[in-house]
């Protein structure tokens, strides 16, 4: 029997879906299903509608909307059950069905991932309780590509890192848990940050607690026999915290640009249908013409072109385009010419639909480059890029100082502007008093006064704060390891590279054009040191990196880093509870940890430019001999986030109205 | 006993209670490592402060909500702040879901925890949410009263743009009495009369320069001391969209 492979994506998908539909089962008869907004992405990615309505599903309603209609006897209700104001909304739906319609309804209610104590006490105080069948959907990892898995918890920053709320950090560690229980614990759980901490303290303490859950009256599979895995090399868990300028650059992949100019949520993103064009609107709508329509693109990681697309830097996304379409003519072309024999010709007509079906992502990727292109080419753009570069490769902030007030001035979207003050504040520990009160005066004018509020989120967020951290909670001024510090980073980690290559990358670094990103440097010390090492000191010992050591995993490359980041740093091994010497020696005896799985856990969110960077590294892992070779890389996260949803949520929506 | 898996402390603990020896059973609940079991029954004890401690340790956000619910039930308002007060997991908890939903707890808690820029920027929230102008600027005065005896650095900020903010509001409001479609001087140029409310400054000035009131404009940035960089921006870009080629 082959092992399984941890973090299976068809695996995952499957149980994920399998469950939804048996609960769908469980309601007898035609039902409406309201719909948590949230959870419309997830939902789209593992069920097919068509598949909802083969379980009875008649219309869905997205709970937000508060228009169930009364058409069906069962209502069911899907949605998060972690907060009261969803509990809440469900709730007065209820109320609101049973007191309009006419006839009884049925009610059930779906927790995702699970049925709360809080949610049961809400909706007895509400008085539905008794009346509606409660069941839970243990949703965790949506699997957006074969290695990426996202928990898609939308509020995760906010609630992190402005509410302080840790309800993400316990989905994660469930989330994390029920993979354990199926592949064995990670032999190894390191990581950086002080979310991230808590995450790892948290696992340890669900081990005891399933250990102790082991009583007699559970019949359940043993885990107390649960040893350290033998397909997962280690987790490594980076706190968002810890590195929060790589979020706030632009991204320069095609698939961070992407994320950028129309925003792509679940695999899906929404482009305005007259730069898709051609695509008809759906059979039998006719009526809609008109030109300003948006339509919904699925951005699909089984895309063969695409695929070879997203994680490439956009400078060279048109010699790909341009080279794809070249060898689509040509095979097209010489096929038909060459198809004489009517055995050919068959060859050719069965091998016809694969043409069309890339012929069309070519056209639909062609599209949405030159849109891309469009947005890239203007002066706001250019601008902003280069007041990025200038503040990454560490030229002093206040030379661009200039640029900025010019750009607030010809009033360029706030989130835009938001991210290069908070770069700079981040990279820099913080702006100089005058300066942020300038800036803060500034955007008040510009944007309007209700962003007084948009500014103090951001201070408690730690993004935009005076020098020293003079900030709400952090007054022990510049305590070692309350900020991340990038000068010296910047030189013994590699941050900023010149020489960088985007056509044929040989570092990480071309996904933002000269930056490479912290947060996966962090990993490279980790799983990749030796190639780091000659990254950083090439002229050391060129003959270095195929005697990789073991042993020495502790490392100092990483030490010496994690010294100038930000948040608590843990190194936590897990042995099995009583055959923890014997697994212990097999692992360290047999050195055969080739094909094993790292798995990287972003706490707080990861952007596309930080995996495309990730499936470099481990490209090279899958490739290369020495260190960790056969190795894969996960890429595990609470969300897929950009810069303006790490901005966004503290922007403020409301103004003064008349 | 200890370090012997399958054995529930939670329910020998719960034979203790049971028999009145409190402290007992306390003592043998800290063997119980599964917080699920060991909270409710810390609650049914009346431990109320190591049953929220043992929630907290526990990292799961559910049961934190479930003992804070039960002490908010229990206890008087200024005893409860007093127990969150010290733990920070429980104060962010309480304050995030009483943003959605309970606004009156929030001041009160601001109040008693004396952080004056969060109650201010509370009551800046509200006067956001005024379907008119008079009610916010009643706010907006509170807000910035509530800023009055704080003298550090961030606070006297705060103080003055709420104070700004509400002498643009005043002066919008002016605006939109003077430049109303009803006066023919202003109708003559725009179609569509854009209110002024609620603009920032910068949109204020460049609404007030794409409709030729040059001298207002003159008065607005004045009165913010709007640098000329900025305004030479917003003039270009204004009379540029009003298509008066200079």
């Amino acid at each position: 029997m082959a092992p399984i492979a941890p973090f299976n994506a068809a695996e995952i998908s499957e149980k994920a879906r399998r469950d939804l539909l048996l609960l769908l089962e469980g309601i007898r008869g035609k039902k409406n299903l309201v719909l948590e907004k949230g959870l419309a992405g997830s939902l789209n990615l593992l069920v097919k509608f068509s598949t909802l309505q083969e379980y009875g599903v008649d219309k869905p309603f997205f709970l937000e909307n508060d228009n169930v209609d009364t058409s069906q006897r069962n209502v069911v209700f899907l949605a998060r059950g972690e907060k009261a104001k969803t509990v809440m909304a469900v709730a007065d739906q209820i109320k609101r069905l049973r007191r309009d319609s006419q006839i009884e309804h049925e009610f059930s209610i779906i927790w995702v991932p699970r049925r709360t104590m809080v949610s049961d006490q809400l909706l007895e105080e509400a008085g539905v309780l008794g009346e509606a069948s409660v069941t839970e959907w243990p949703l965790f990892f949506v699997p957006l590509a074969d290695d990426v898995f996202s928990l898609e918890l939308d509020d995760a920053m906010s609630d992190l890192y402005l509410r302080k709320d840790p309800t993400s950090i316990y989905l994660s560690a469930k989330a994390l848990m029920a993979q354990q229980q199926k592949h064995g614990l990670f032999p190894r759980i390191i990581g950086k940050g002080d979310n991230g901490k808590r995450l790892a303290d948290l696992l340890v303490r669900m081990r005891t607690e399933v250990a102790a859950g082991e009583s007699s009256d559970n019949s359940g599979p043993s885990f107390l026999g649960l040893t350290p895995s033998s397909t997962v090399d280690s987790l490594i868990i980076i706190d968002r915290e810890v590195d929060f300028p790589t979020m706030l650059l632009t991204q320069l992949t095609y698939e961070g640009l992407i994320d950028e100019v129309f925003n792509i949520t679940a695999n899906q993103t929404e482009v305005d249908s007259s730069v898709v064009g051609g695509a008809p609107p759906q059979p039998g709508q006719t009526g809609s013409a008109s030109s300003s329509m948006k339509r919904k693109v699925l951005i699909d990681p089984g895309d063969a072109l695409y695929s070879t697309l997203r994680d490439s830097n956009f400078a060279v996304v048109g010699n790909l385009l341009n080279k794809a379409a070249r060898r689509l003519q040509s095979s097209t072309e010489r096929n038909q010419l060459a198809a004489k024999s009517t055995a050919e010709l068959r060859e050719f007509v069965a091998k016809l639909p694969g043409y069309q079906a890339e012929q069309a992502s070519l056209k639909l990727h062609t599209s949405l480059a030159e849109e891309i292109i469009k947005f890239t080419r203007t002066d706001i753009f250019t601008r902003s890029l280069e007041v990025q570069q200038n503040i990454m490769s560490g030229a002093d902030p206040t030379t661009q100082h200039d640029t900025i007030s010019e750009l607030i001035a010809r009033d360029i979207p706030l989130p835009t502007i938001l991210r290069l003050l908070c770069l700079e504040s981040t990279t820099n520990a913080g702006m100089r008093h005058k300066d942020l009160e300038t800036f803060k005066r500034a955007i008040l004018q510009a944007y309007g006064p209700q962003h007084l509020l948009t500014l103090a989120s951001l201070e408690k967020m730690n993004l935009l704060q005076p020098r020293g951290g003079v900030g709400l909670g952090t007054t022990p001024a510049a305590k070692p390891g309350s900020v991340t510090n990038y000068t010296p980073l910047r030189k013994s980690l590699r941050l900023w590279d010149d020489e960088v290559n985007e056509a044929d990358p040989n570092d990480i670094s071309y996904t933002f054009s000269g930056y490479a990103p912290l947060s996966v440097r962090l990993v490279q010390s980790l799983i990749q040191k030796h190639t780091l090492a000659n990254l950083v000191k090439p002229s050391a010992n060129p003959q270095a990196p195929a005697q990789a050591n073991p042993l020495a995993q502790g490392l100092r490359l990483f030490d010496d880093a994690a010294k100038y980041v930000r948040g608590a740093t843990f190194d936590e091994r897990q042995a099995g509870a009583e055959k923890a010497g014997k697994a212990r020696s097999t692992l360290a005896g047999s050195g055969h940890d080739k094909g094993k799985t790292t798995v990287v856990f972003y706490l707080g969110g990861v952007t596309r430019a930080e995996i495309a960077a990730l499936r470099f590294v481990g490209g090279r892992l899958r490739e290369g001999e020495g260190e960790g070779a056969g190795g894969r890389v996960v890429v595990c996260a609470t969300g897929v986030v950009g810069g303006e949803g790490l901005v966004g949520c503290a922007v403020e929506g409301g103004r003064f109205k008349g | 006993l200890h370090g012997k898996p399958g054995i529930s402390f939670e329910e020998i603990a719960r034979a203790a209670n049971d028999e009145g020896r409190v402290r007992l059973a306390t003592e043998l609940l800290n063997y119980e490592p599964r917080a699920g079991k060991q909270v409710p029954l810390l609650l049914a004890m009346k431990e109320d402060t190591i049953a929220l401690d043992k929630a907290i340790e526990s990292g799961d956000t559910d049961l934190i909500f479930h003992v804070l619910l039960h002490l908010r039930k229990k206890l008087p308002l200024a005893s409860f702040f007093r127990v969150i007060n010290s733990r920070p997991v429980a104060t962010a908890l309480v304050e995030s879901s009483a943003l959605d939903q309970d606004r009156g707890l929030l001041k009160d808690l601001y109040y008693q925890d004396d952080r004056r820029l969060e109650g201010s920027n509370l009551l800046l929230t509200e006067a956001l949410s005024q379907a008119s102008l008079a009610p916010a600027l009643d706010k907006l005065k509170l807000a910035s009263k509530y800023l009055q005896d704080s003298r550090d650095a961030p606070s006297t900020f705060h103080r003055q743009a709420l104070d700004e903010t509400a002498k643009l509001l005043r002066l919008q409001e002016q605006f939109e009495k003077d430049l109303s479609p009803r006066d023919p001087a202003a109708a003559v140029g725009t179609s569509s009369f854009p209110g002024f409310l609620g603009l920032s400054a910068n949109e204020t000035i460049f609404q007030l320069l794409r409709q030729g009131h040059h001298k207002r404009a003159q008065k607005i940035q004045s009165e913010f001391k709007i640098p000329e960089k900025t305004y030479a921006w917003l003039r270009l870009r204004a009379l540029v969209s009003a298509r008066h080629w200079i």
